[in-house]
């Protein structure tokens, strides 16, 4: 019965219900966002590592993955001693570089070198996967991936010949290597930006491209522990660090943690502003409930009068603001889902942000979250006047509505 | 760098191009405050400026850079020296100074995209807010309003009178929140100044936001108080005594 | 006066502060009401007539003095006590009704039994049957927005009956009715009367005391007189 009291009281004035239920909902949003902004970047940057299950990256010596443009010499060895090693299920050596394009609407591209069976730099969307370079002149060309981007610019196609050259003499506009390669699909780059055109070619290639100083560099290699876990994985960083010191290992958490340091800002902010419209909820809610007991003062005198506890309308006042906070919450997660979208939209321009990373990212976990931090600061909203409403003197309020 | 290194002007170093290989030595003859530059925040790298010929010859570099800076004499067109360059030049482009920083301000410019989003949202939710509000307060007067009518009093007059008094519970509501949004920036200011090491401004309060803020205050107060106010009027005034 | 007495006043005082000053509401009142009697107080506006019925009824205690219900004294109740006491002995009507507006007149009535903890069915049934029993019984749905001042009323009677108090208390059961529908509501409490229950009710107007079996008035806090009246269907 109190329940159905409760409901009914919310509904004796629609407008001012609607309203707060409106505010607490664009509130509920906002703090909605904020704890998925808060918990998303580490979540999409952790499942943006892991997507392909490498939990480890290998950089040159104090270095952080493509960071800078230095490379590993002696990649081979290293390799080699990383796959050797029985804890260590797979390794992939990458080598970045800028190729330049022959006749293209675009003079260059970030080119990435990969072993084709191993790589774990993007999937495939549409056609076909690298290649090796075959030495035998009768052999067909080799084959590379671009990114969507690549060829909306460039202005190509899957199937298309293009010459991919390095070593441009600036003067004599010259190219010291070139290579003719068919586009044969194309790709997503999860790690990079979506706006920069790219192409994947097998290393060997590139390494052939980039002329004999780049024959056994590599700039990057990801290690994938065999069993998984983060103390495995850790061993096997702790293993890498000691046997191989030209090089850097960081492990997914690591990684995610200079990362979250960077973007520190958007946490801090996320707090804030969490913070603001959890107190907004407060304010609100216990503004409407407050007038509304005062409101209703010879009511509810007149309900201890014919025998309900203290304790009974301090149940049913409360229940009042717990209605109002959960209509809010309800309208709050689709409003908050939407403005994530909008403003997730607007980070993703963020220039050199890998493609397929988010700032708001939606999880139960976050959901839950959200709803307790609410839920929690709809309770205590509805406390303070539902007490007040409890101790209300029935013969002073009795009197004063007689005079009133 | 010279803070976390504990060096100094004078300070003996040693800089080399890879790691493990002796390098050369040099003295620090300055340290120099970053700019205040959006695009730099949160990048934790340390900087180290030397003469170019001392960087090619550690790089091993012979007579290389990554770019020039140029800068026109007095009254010469920018736009003639940069074809002048473009057509006599190989393999490489000059850009105007201002296009690049268009350019490199990208990140500035999302993160301003960013805040003016939730600035949009704040609004909204402040807006809720103070509607909700502002009808709740006419609302609890309902039967001082009904006495009012009861007395003669016309309802434009009442209806003036609430609308009045809204304006100045918004006007004075937004000074007190310009007060506090001021403090807050300091704080902010503060804490971000330290913490990026950075002497860039975050949060800045100007007479044009205190301005609009309050503008947007009052709207929004006269228009509740004025569509909570002709509501009540529009009942009788028994009706909003409760018989 | 004949049988037990459910009420009992003993040298009775309450005052409190309004303006600074200490008000005396009531000035040494002793009183005794019988079961199955039918009384109304009277009296001009500020005699004190509904300080004294809110201290019969357990809502307020006495500044002085005893007041015993039931043969409990209602200063020695704490607020839990009281408002069970209350609950389960004492049936409330106001001059204002005091229905809530959001609940139809069954679920007015079922609120104090709800409280006392009867399930839903015989809750229902109850409202039921109190309804039928003031005529209200085609009205079990209708909010008070739909009902008349005295049907209204009446449903108020209704509710302060549901959990059989062993006394019922009205506060200017009429203020709020015509002349027409307050004699109705009167002929309703000489029905309550005769069917044995003890009924106590404010009023200021003379007349309208008339209708009870005993007259008390007060003036200033005091008891000015306390007659017989004589009933025409007489217990």
């Amino acid at each position: 019965m109190r329940l159905m009291m409760a409901w009914a009281t919310l509904r004796r004035h629609p407008a001012r219900t609607t309203l707060a239920v409106l505010g607490i909902a664009v509130a509920a949003a906002l703090l909605l966002d904020m704890v998925m902004l808060a918990t998303g970047m580490s979540e999409s940057f952790r499942s943006l590592l892991l997507t392909r299950g490498y939990q480890l990256r290998v950089s040159p010596k104090g270095t952080l993955p493509f960071d800078s443009e230095a490379t590993i010499d002696g990649a081979g060895a290293i390799v080699r001693a990383l796959r050797a090693n029985p804890d260590i299920k797979a390794v992939s050596p990458t080598l970045g570089s800028t190729l330049t394009i022959d006749r293209s609407r675009i003079p260059s591209a970030f080119t990435l070198g990969l072993e084709r069976d191993v790589q774990g730099d993007y999937t495939i969307e549409a056609g076909s996967d690298i290649t090796h370079a075959d030495s035998g002149t009768t052999a067909p060309l080799p084959r590379i991936v671009v990114s969507q981007t690549f060829l909306t610019r460039a202005g190509h196609a899957i199937g298309d010949t293009i010459t991919i050259s390095s070593g441009l003499d600036a003067q004599l506009r010259t190219s010291a290597r070139s290579s003719r390669v068919v586009i044969g699909g194309m790709g997503r780059f999860i790690y990079v930006p979506g706006e920069t055109p790219v192409i994947a070619l097998d290393l060997a290639l590139l390494r052939q491209l980039l002329g004999p100083s780049y024959r056994d560099r590599m700039s990057l290699a990801m290690a994938e522990s065999r069993r998984g876990d983060s103390a495995s994985v850790e061993a096997v960083r702790a293993w890498i660090a000691t046997t191989q010191p030209r090089v850097t290992a960081i492990s997914t958490e690591t990684a995610i943690r200079q990362v979250e340091e960077r973007l520190s800002y958007f946490r801090q902010l996320a707090f804030v502003l969490g913070a603001i419209s959890l107190g907004i909820g407060f304010l609100l809610v216990a503004t409407l409930v407050t007038l509304s007991v005062n409101e209703r003062r010879g009511e509810i005198a007149v309900l201890r009068a014919i025998g309900t506890q203290r304790i009974g309308v301090l149940q049913q006042v409360f229940l009042e603001g717990l209605l109002l906070t959960s209509a809010g919450i309800v309208g709050g997660l689709a409003l908050g889902l939407v403005t994530a979208q909008w403003l997730n939209g607007i980070l993703r321009d963020f220039p050199g942000l890998p493609s397929a990373f988010d700032f708001f990212v939606w999880s139960p976990a976050a959901g839950w979250r959200a709803l307790a931090l609410l839920l929690t600061s709809g309770t205590l909203a509805g406390l303070l006047p539902a007490w007040r409403a409890a101790s209300i003197p029935i013969a002073r309020a009795l009197r004063e509505e007689a005079i009133g | 760098m010279a803070e976390d290194l504990g060096l100094a002007v004078g300070a003996r170093v040693r800089i080399s191009s890879k790691p493990g290989e002796p390098g050369d030595s040099a003295f620090i003859a300055a340290i120099y405050e970053r700019k205040a530059d959006p695009a730099e925040v949160a990048r934790r790298e340390y900087r180290v400026r030397l003469h170019l010929d001392q960087l090619q010859q550690l790089m091993e570099l012979d007579d290389r850079v990554d770019r020039f800076a140029v800068g026109t004499r007095d009254g010469q067109s920018i736009d003639s020296a940069l074809a002048r360059i473009n057509h006599v030049a190989f393999g490489f482009r000059a850009h105007k100074s201002r296009d690049v920083a268009v350019q490199s301000s990208r990140t500035f410019r999302v993160v301003e995209r960013f805040h003016f989003a939730i600035g949009i949202i704040t609004v909204v939710a402040s807006a809720v807010f103070l509607l909700c509000l502002l009808l709740l307060s006419v609302e609890e007067r309902k039967r001082d309003i009904a006495a009012l009518r009861l007395m003669g009093i016309s309802r434009a007059t009442v209806v003036r009178a609430i609308v009045i008094e809204a304006a100045i519970v918004s006007l004075i509501g937004s000074v007190i929140g310009a007060g506090i949004g001021w403090i807050a920036s300091l704080i902010v200011n503060a804490h971000f100044q330290e913490l990026y090491r950075t002497p860039l401004v975050f949060a800045l309060l100007t007479p044009q936001i205190f301005a609009f803020a309050t503008g947007l205050s009052l709207v929004l107060g006269i228009g509740s108080g004025a569509a909570a106010g002709w509501r009540l009027v529009k009942s009788s005034p028994l009706a909003l005594m409760g018989r | 006066m004949a049988g037990e007495s459910v009420i009992a006043c003993e040298q009775v005082v309450r005052s409190y502060p309004m303006g600074g000053a200490n008000v005396q509401a009531v000035r040494g009142i002793d009183l005794r009401i019988a079961r199955g009697e039918f009384a109304a107080i009277t009296g001009p506006s500020g005699c004190g007539k509904s300080t004294l019925l809110h201290l019969l009824g357990a809502i307020d205690v006495p500044t002085s003095g005893r007041v015993l219900v039931n043969g409990r004294d209602t200063a020695s109740l704490s607020d839990r006590e009281a408002t069970e006491f209350r609950l389960r002995h004492i049936g409330f009507v106001f001059q204002r009704f005091y229905l809530m507006p959001t609940l139809t007149a069954s679920e007015n009535v079922e609120l104090p039994l709800a409280e006392a903890g009867m399930d839903k069915r015989a809750r229902k049934a109850r409202a039921r049957e109190l309804l039928g029993y003031v005529g209200l019984g085609d009205r079990l749905d209708h909010r008070p927005t739909q009902l008349s001042g005295g049907e209204q009323q009446r449903v108020a009677i209704a509710r302060a009956l549901s959990n059989e108090p062993a006394l019922l208390l009205a506060d200017e059961p009429t203020g709020e009715l015509d002349a027409e529908t307050g004699v109705r509501l009167l002929e309703l409490f000489g029905q309550l009367h005769r069917d044995g229950r003890t009924l106590v009710f404010v009023t200021h107007d003379a007349v309208v005391a008339r209708a009870a079996q005993r007259v008390i008035r007060l003036h200033d806090g005091r008891v000015a007189s306390d007659t017989v009246a004589h009933m025409r269907s007489g217990a």
